[in-house]
């Protein structure tokens, strides 16, 4: 339940340094466990208590970059925060189970820089613009 | 053949790049020091290293302080753009319903400034939802024109995409890219309400690119 208790306990939990960033990026006061970190060092944490974290808010990321969108937390971690595991990857041995050799590392969407995915067409073009061939006048 | 094998042959993350550096053009120096596949820096995420020697990173680096301050100008401007994108509604089929999701109570558009308006000349973005037909493009171009600028585009869905399910219609347009310029293509059908926000959120990131003035300085 969201109470000014809540939001003063969360500060007194986090301090102050750690509310200043949560207030810039996440826009209220949060505390919990820490259940761990990906490789792009986002911080993934989660509180059970009903009395401080309504539930659904109860597990939350805290994006390492500043300019943070979602594609930024790996898919382990996303099965993680979306409830589709129970436990965190660090945890989950089915989940370290089926990392496969062939697997690339995770990239976030790329879109908008020169690392964005262009399709590109091997077909023959179905129109094609007239080319004048005039023949010399005799 | 010899290539295919030779491919096959490098290991994974050396063809991961060329794959990315297929359409950069060939004057940089990205054949010689070859940009990393994936950065685990919070710093320097591969969003960064993917813009090395581009022309947007140059522009994102002021030159001199005139520059500076236009730089400066036109982040505010970003700025003020990012927090009220108010999108005109085009929705057209099913899409629309997922677009109605967004600003309901779960998306909750509203936290991020993101208002219906359903008057095109008081909108920045236009969402083309669902299927476009031959009937209803010249509505839409003409919905479009009546934008003021800067204005900005999202297809929502396969058919707005590039016609979908009805690609092979003799009634529907092929993709509304081809009535009016796309900024966002959000895929899907239909998409999430999710996905959609989330394409808000890319649109937001291209928002954040616009250096007009510092391009109006260097002209």
């Amino acid at each position: 339940m969201p109470s000014l208790q809540r939001y003063l306990r969360s500060i007194y939990r986090v301090g102050l340094r750690a509310w200043w960033r949560q207030l810039q990026y996440i826009g209220d006061a949060k505390s919990g466990r820490l259940v761990g970190a990906d490789q792009f060092g986002n911080k993934y944490y989660e509180n059970y208590n009903a009395e401080e974290e309504v539930p659904g808010r109860h597990r939350w990321v805290d994006l390492a970059q500043h300019h943070y969108h979602a594609s930024q937390v790996p898919p382990e971690w996303h099965s993680w925060i979306s409830h589709i595991r129970k436990d965190p990857p660090t945890e989950d041995s089915i989940m370290q189970a089926s990392r496969q050799p062939w697997q690339q590392p995770w990239t976030e969407n790329l879109t908008g820089t020169r690392g964005a995915y262009k399709p590109y067409n091997t077909v023959a073009p179905k129109i094609n613009a007239w080319e004048p061939k005039a023949s010399a006048r005799a | 053949m010899l290539r295919t094998a030779l491919n096959l042959a490098r290991p994974l993350p050396l063809r991961a790049s060329a794959q990315r550096s297929f359409h950069a053009s060939a004057t940089t120096l990205q054949d010689k020091v070859p940009i990393p596949t994936h950065s685990y820096s919070p710093t320097e995420p591969i969003t960064t290293l993917a813009q090395r020697d581009s022309n947007q990173l140059s522009l994102e680096t002021p030159k001199n302080s005139a520059e500076y301050v236009l730089s400066t100008l036109d982040k505010v401007a970003n700025w003020a753009r990012q927090g009220s994108m108010w999108p005109m509604t085009f929705g057209l089929a099913c899409c629309a319903v997922e677009m109605m999701h967004m600003a309901a109570a779960r998306y909750d558009q509203d936290r991020l400034g993101v208002v219906f308006r359903a008057s095109p000349r008081q909108s920045d973005i236009m969402i083309v939802a669902g299927t476009l037909t031959n009937k209803m493009g010249p509505a839409l171009r003409k919905v479009y024109d009546q934008m003021p600028e800067p204005r900005w585009v999202i297809s929502m869905g396969s058919c707005a995409n590039g016609g979908g399910y009805y690609h092979y219609s003799y009634s529907v347009v092929r993709g509304c890219d081809r009535i009016v310029p796309v900024d966002i293509y959000v895929p899907g059908c239909p998409p999430t309400a999710e996905a959609l926000l989330y394409g808000m959120l890319q649109l937001q990131r291209k928002m954040r690119r616009s250096r007009k003035s510092v391009i109006w300085y260097r002209k």
